[in-house]
């Protein structure tokens, strides 16, 4: 596994939006922040842009976007403004030629994780799924991930802690972690960006699904055989769950124990990795070690 | 198109150039080559066509549904002459199932092992079918093939049925888009209905497809595979997975919005499913409106156009098949052509 080089005083962050439209105001907290952070901040083309659509830019400007920061030597690290929707768009077009001769930490999540499982997967390159420009806002710029992200940045290796819950199995298990948006994670299945989960620690979040959607790409993994040969499972939030009027009859918590219960490796829930504000920022493709028991469960680099 | 045109054709179709169709081998050699193929082609499984007293099993893989309402059902198809045979899970409800995970793969597989049933008829689709396809016993199907009828969540077992057995199978409206009161029915539903009586025994199927301008022009023939897109993305890397090389695509889905609709018609490309189509059948796709501010700012039909550009297939759009009232029967993985020209669709089987 490659790990791109930790970030040092003045080094520079682009960021960039290779999927959906944001206004300039609203990275503008992050960018003062980053500046804050000693960072130097290059603000990407598909930033602010004028695009009049749901994308920030048309295909082929997300992707001059993108590619022009990872082939820029003078820039250190890459945030993702938002996710949204359009990196599949785009990713088999990316040259990582220069990225792979220079890599540099890749940030986001969402419809980012596109991207974190397209690089592990081709390039066996650590990226950072973490928070986007949005989440510094509205006094978030102090909050425990975008704390995560700036320690993450430097290089402190992560230990987060999360609470008991009753559906957890205990065990400890120490892997390489991988996971993301369990949407996106479900549509790569079968792609050249898909993930061999094999031996990996998994962490899977989501928002605004159905529980029965959610259910259907949880079986989807199961039936690739994604679950089978996970070293343990970190469930993270689903936020804004949907229901179908007449209900599904069980939790996400329930759907997630009943879909992995004939295996036997450590599972938590209530992992801080959502859309909501308990987002840390988790070092994919780097081992990780999970303890699992009566204790907070703890996960540590 | 017109009925008189489309049978004018038919007979063109029928009397001329048999011989000069694609050798059956060879569109199965076509299949090997795909990476998810395997190794040996299977013939095409063709459940006998149903005659005048055969019986019809109706269950509930997916959703749940009442005895009452399969009742309109009930009584038409046996006013076709079929029997029918109401499983266990008709009535049952497991909160959105119609019964337990259990229940459900029992009653279909008693189904599948009935010797007396020459057909399964899904009562509606809904959610669930992924749950139990896994512990069915489908071998029973290699003895005595039986038609398997249904779309939407059932997409999940015509796609597993054709990948695991090459069996044929029915694409088609359920018992839950049967009119209360047939005598009320309007003509397209009527149609739709009857066009699974048609498929059930062996009638030449007819469509009436619209000439749309994005269409693309071109001749296809080949096996029918596909079915709900959402389903489809649903099944990649699994076992149920289709491969589609050689073959022709239809798709349909509904609720889901634009953006979710280009990322799935991305799926299918970057899994390899639109390289090597004969040909694209697009369906009915009842659109989830955009939330405002996310405006997505392309429409379905610029989105396949764009995603099928690089490649040189037929396509067509609006084909009477999806969430709609003009649903039309098609028999999933048999051999089709596609006609597409500037002012006509034909569809049709040999």
């Amino acid at each position: 596994m490659i790990i791109p080089p930790f970030l040092q005083p003045g080094d520079t962050i682009a960021i960039v939006c290779p999927a959906g439209f944001m206004a300039l105001e609203k990275a503008q907290t992050c960018i003062d922040t980053l500046q804050q952070w000693g960072y130097k901040v290059r603000i990407g083309a598909t930033l602010g842009s004028d695009s009049a659509n749901y994308f920030s830019g048309t295909d082929a400007g997300r992707l001059a976007d993108l590619q022009h920061a990872l082939d820029d030597p003078s820039v250190n690290a890459i945030l993702c403004g938002r996710g949204g929707y359009g990196l599949s768009r785009i990713i088999d077009t990316i040259d990582f030629t220069a990225f792979r001769q220079t890599p540099k930490w890749l940030i986001g999540y969402s419809d980012i994780t596109v991207l974190h499982a397209h690089v592990f997967h081709q390039y066996d390159t650590a990226t950072l799924h973490s928070p986007m420009a949005g989440a510094f806002n509205d006094g978030g710029a102090v909050s425990e991930g975008v704390l995560s992200l700036r320690r993450s940045l430097t290089g402190e290796p992560a230990a987060y802690t999360c609470p008991t819950h009753g559906f957890n199995r205990h065990g400890k298990a120490t892997a390489p972690l991988v996971g993301g948006n369990l949407s996106i994670l479900a549509h790569l299945v079968g792609s050249p960006s898909d993930i061999d989960t094999r031996g990996k620690l998994l962490f899977l979040e989501d928002v605004g699904e159905y529980l029965y959607n959610l259910d259907r790409m949880l079986r989807q993994l199961k039936r690739s055989g994604k679950l089978a040969h996970l070293a343990g499972l970190l469930a993270g939030g689903f936020t804004d769950c949907k229901d179908t009027a007449r209900p599904f009859g069980a939790t996400i918590e329930e759907i997630i124990r009943d879909v992995v219960s004939e295996y036997d490796y450590p599972v938590c829930f209530g992992f801080p990795v959502s859309h909501g504000v308990d987002n840390v920022a988790l070092k994919m493709g780097v081992t990780h070690t999970l303890i699992v028991s009566d204790e907070p469960t703890l996960l540590v680099e | 198109m017109n009925r008189k045109n489309f049978l004018s054709l038919l007979t063109i179709g029928v009397a001329g150039p048999v011989l000069a169709q694609p050798d059956p081998a060879k569109t199965r050699t076509t299949r090997t080559m795909a990476p998810s193929a395997n190794t040996d082609p299977l013939p095409l499984l063709i459940p006998p066509y149903l005659k005048f007293g055969d019986t019809i099993g109706i269950t509930c893989p997916a959703g749940d549904i009442t005895v009452k309402e399969i009742q309109p059902a009930v009584d038409l198809i046996q006013s076709w002459g079929f029997r029918i045979r109401i499983g266990d899970t008709v009535g049952k409800k497991d909160f959105i199932f119609g019964g337990t995970d259990a229940e459900r793969a029992a009653d279909f597989q008693q189904m599948l092992h009935d010797p007396e049933l020459s057909a399964i008829l899904c009562a509606r689709g809904g959610y669930g079918a992924v749950h139990i396809i896994d512990s069915l016993d489908f071998s029973p199907l290699r003895q005595k093939p039986k038609w398997i009828i249904g779309f939407s969540d059932i997409t999940v077992l015509l796609c597993h049925l054709h990948t695991n057995l090459n069996l044929a199978s029915i694409h088609s409206k359920m018992c839950n888009s049967f009119p209360d009161d047939w005598t009320k029915a309007e003509p397209v539903q009527a149609d739709s209905i009857l066009s699974i009586r048609h498929a059930l025994t062996g009638g030449k199927m007819e469509y009436n497809v619209p000439v749309h301008p994005q269409n693309r022009a071109g001749y296809a023939q080949g096996a029918l595979v596909g079915g709900n897109l959402k389903t489809i993305e649903t099944l990649a890397g699994t076992r149920s997975d289709i491969d589609t090389a050689g073959k022709i695509l239809f798709v349909e889905d509904t609720g889901e919005y634009l953006y979710s609709i280009d990322r799935m018609f991305w799926h299918l490309q970057r899994t390899g499913k639109l390289d090597r189509l004969a040909g694209l059948v697009v369906g009915g796709f009842k659109v989830k409106p955009d939330d405002p501010g996310e405006e997505f700012g392309h429409s379905l039909y610029d989105i396949v156009a764009q995603r099928v550009k690089d490649f040189s297939f037929p396509v067509c759009f609006d084909f009477p098949v999806g969430h709609q009232k003009n649903n039309f029967a098609l028999r999933y993985g048999m051999t089709h052509t596609l006609e597409v020209k500037p002012d006509s669709v034909q569809f049709y089987t040999l």
